[in-house]
């Protein structure tokens, strides 16, 4: 057991951030319908505004406020003046829009900041908790406990509050929604913002554990696409479970003899497989 | 509109037909322009560009798999780069392994890809729209994890066919084709060949068939098609295009990269086929040049090639919104136009005549 245990917290790690990912991607696709592949791009826009901060000899609070709420601004931005070009057409394509912003965001921050690679440090990775062996940082203590709460509170947003029930109602049927006077726009707008949100987070998080690469951060969401793939785009619960599973498996596949080049795979096979076991899904999306 | 129920609702797509708004597309224009092409960039070019317009070539035989699939049926596949990749492999095993001539092992990587394609499109018979991108985004992620592991053949012992701690080992060029500027040719013959071949689908019954399935599949039904036959059949036409693509690029380079085939490569391979227009020849061999010759042309301008990056996004968005036949219909709307004005002048002129 004590030889699981490092893998198994730095799967808990990298699951947590495939979790808040996936709730972000869904909470987006319940109330408007499209699938946000710039999730990663925006991510990565954040943790470099947060890296520029923190060379700025920003305290870390605030350079972590400013790289999140450009994350959410970024994703109301597109909805506001580019997405709504395209809200008459199908999903697909509505969802294929957001591939245009990833291009972009992505060519911005590989051409302004460079692509040489970097870590994300942060001045809490130095302490942790000693854990049975196992070391863990307080910068991913902390992040353990911003993504439950983030979690918690959309969950608390969708099922407690007006607007939650109005982006409910949008993502049982729009244009019902619309005639029985929901305010689609607004709805809309704040779910782009609270997928933003959630998108700077999980880029900083990530650029701290991984690497700051452009590039690469805007396609490590491809594993939280697995997650919200295997919630069926639908569930949060099911979608923040897999994340962690997810995670994991993966973090654990490093031990079996020969699997280990192919572990980071394992996100794709695991929703594969669940599609396989989809039924009637030719009607969800 | 309601994402729950896409089938339901109206194609709002403008060109939603873009098979009867150009029902006599004329083969003939189509392979002048590939001739003239070809000679063009045959004479024009240096060592440098004549390799890059190879692999641009290519690339456009990848594409216009891509496009069949998106343009006629209306369907989205992330994973055609790595459809790429395994035309390579096969293409490259074969050669080295059993030294069958180059243009055998094309075709044979080819067919392989499109089998894998093929069986790669059965969930789509299940899937459609956004999951269907999703399960094929999947099946890029995990061909890229594979690949980086394996590598591609290099003249090694073994199945993988890797040689370790000497020089990777280069496959030789056909007979037929060895200057760069005779494989370059080469490359536009099989591109022509793939092109004809498509159109071949396209005006005969698969044709058809691929229109109503793009309507829905109760439109299919009820017209009496096969859905599982066609369906399977375009994706293994898009997997053969893309596999005697990613062939004839390992031909042209004598060997391949296994980092080269990220997911995000599928998924530029996509989105370049919508900007550059996937309902026309033109468009095909336009998204090979600009997933090639653009970003070569801007490092030569000392430009960063991210410029691109962010230029291709943002032209995705104006395809998308826009002009959803992408840049080659825009073009073709151009020609329309002057053709259709001089054509007033002309009557005009002849009724102002006495």
């Amino acid at each position: 057991m004590n030889t699981l245990l490092p893998f198994l917290v730095a799967g808990i790690g990298v699951g947590s951030v495939y979790a808040l990912s996936g709730v972000g991607l869904v909470v987006l696709y319940r109330a408007t319908g499209v699938l946000n592949f710039a999730f990663g791009a925006i991510g990565a826009v954040s943790a470099f505004i947060a890296w520029s901060a923190l060379r700025a000899h920003w305290p870390l609070p605030a350079a972590v406020l400013v790289a999140v709420l450009a994350g959410a601004l970024i994703s109301t931005a597109y909805s506001r003046w580019i997405s709504h070009f395209l809200s008459e057409r199908e999903p697909i394509v509505r969802s294929i829009g957001t591939l245009g912003l990833a291009l972009i965001l992505m060519g911005f921050a590989n051409w302004f900041w460079g692509e040489q690679p970097r870590r994300l440090a942060f001045p809490t990775d130095a302490g942790g908790l000693d854990f049975a062996g196992t070391r863990l940082t307080w910068t991913r203590v902390l992040s353990l406990l911003i993504a439950i709460a983030m979690m918690l509170s959309v969950a608390l947003l969708l099922a407690r509050t007006r607007i939650g029930l109005n982006m409910r109602a949008l993502a049982n049927d729009r244009s019902l929604s619309a005639l029985l006077g929901v305010q689609v726009r607004r709805v809309d707008t704040l779910s782009w913002l609270i997928s933003g949100a959630f998108a700077g987070v999980c880029g900083i998080l990530l650029a701290n554990m991984v690497r700051l690469h452009a590039t690469q951060l805007t396609f490590l969401v491809i594993p939280a696409f697995a997650a919200a793939i295997i919630g069926r785009l639908d569930s949060l619960p099911i979608t923040v479970a897999a994340g962690l599973v997810i995670g994991v498996i993966e973090a654990l596949g490093i031990l079996i003899p020969g699997f280990a080049p192919f572990r980071t795979s394992a996100p794709f096979l695991l929703a594969l497989i669940a599609i396989l076991f989809f039924r009637n899904t030719s009607r969800q999306a | 509109m309601n994402p729950a129920h896409p089938h339901t609702a109206p194609i709002s797509q403008a060109p939603s037909h873009p098979v009867s708004a150009a029902p006599r597309r004329s083969v003939l224009p189509m392979l002048c322009c590939l001739a003239a092409l070809g000679l063009a960039l045959a004479l024009l070019g240096n060592g440098y560009w004549i390799k890059t317009f190879t692999s641009a070539l290519a690339l456009s035989i990848a594409v216009a798999g891509v496009a069949l699939l998106y343009g006629q049926l209306g369907l989205v596949s992330l994973a055609q780069y790595a459809l790429v990749g395994t035309g390579g492999w096969i293409a490259l095993r074969l050669v080295h392994g059993t030294g069958l001539p180059f243009s055998l092992c094309v075709l044979l990587g080819g067919l392989g890809s499109g089998l894998i394609g093929m069986i790669a499109g059965l969930p789509a018979l299940r899937l459609r729209g956004l999951y269907l991108a999703l399960v094929t985004l999947m099946i890029a992620g995990a061909y890229q994890v594979l690949i980086t592991a394996t590598g591609f053949p290099d003249g090694g012992d073994g199945w993988l066919g890797r040689v370790h701690g000497t020089a990777r080992h280069i496959i030789p060029r056909p007979a037929l084709a060895a200057s760069d500027t005779a494989y370059l040719i080469y490359v536009v013959l099989w591109l022509g060949l793939i092109l004809l071949l498509l159109e071949a689908h396209r005006r005969r019954k698969p044709g058809r068939a691929w229109a109503l399935i793009r309507r829905g599949n109760a439109a299919a039904l009820a017209a009496g098609v096969d859905i599982l036959r066609y369906q399977a059949w375009a994706f293994g036409l898009a997997g053969f295009c893309a596999g005697v693509g990613g062939a004839l690029l390992a031909g042209g380079i004598g060997q391949l990269d296994g980092r080269a085939f990220q997911a995000s490569e599928s998924v530029m391979l996509f989105a370049l086929t919508v900007i550059a227009g996937a309902y026309h020849w033109l468009g095909i061999i336009l998204a090979g040049f600009f997933l090639r010759v653009i970003p070569g042309l801007l490092t030569d301008f000392g430009v960063s090639g991210y410029v691109a990056t962010m230029f291709f996004g943002a032209a995705l968005l104006h395809a998308l919104i826009t002009a959803p036949r992408g840049i080659a219909g825009q073009w073709l709307d151009g020609l329309a136009r002057l053709r259709s004005r001089r054509q007033t002048r002309k009557t005009a002129h002849t009724e102002s005549a006495p």
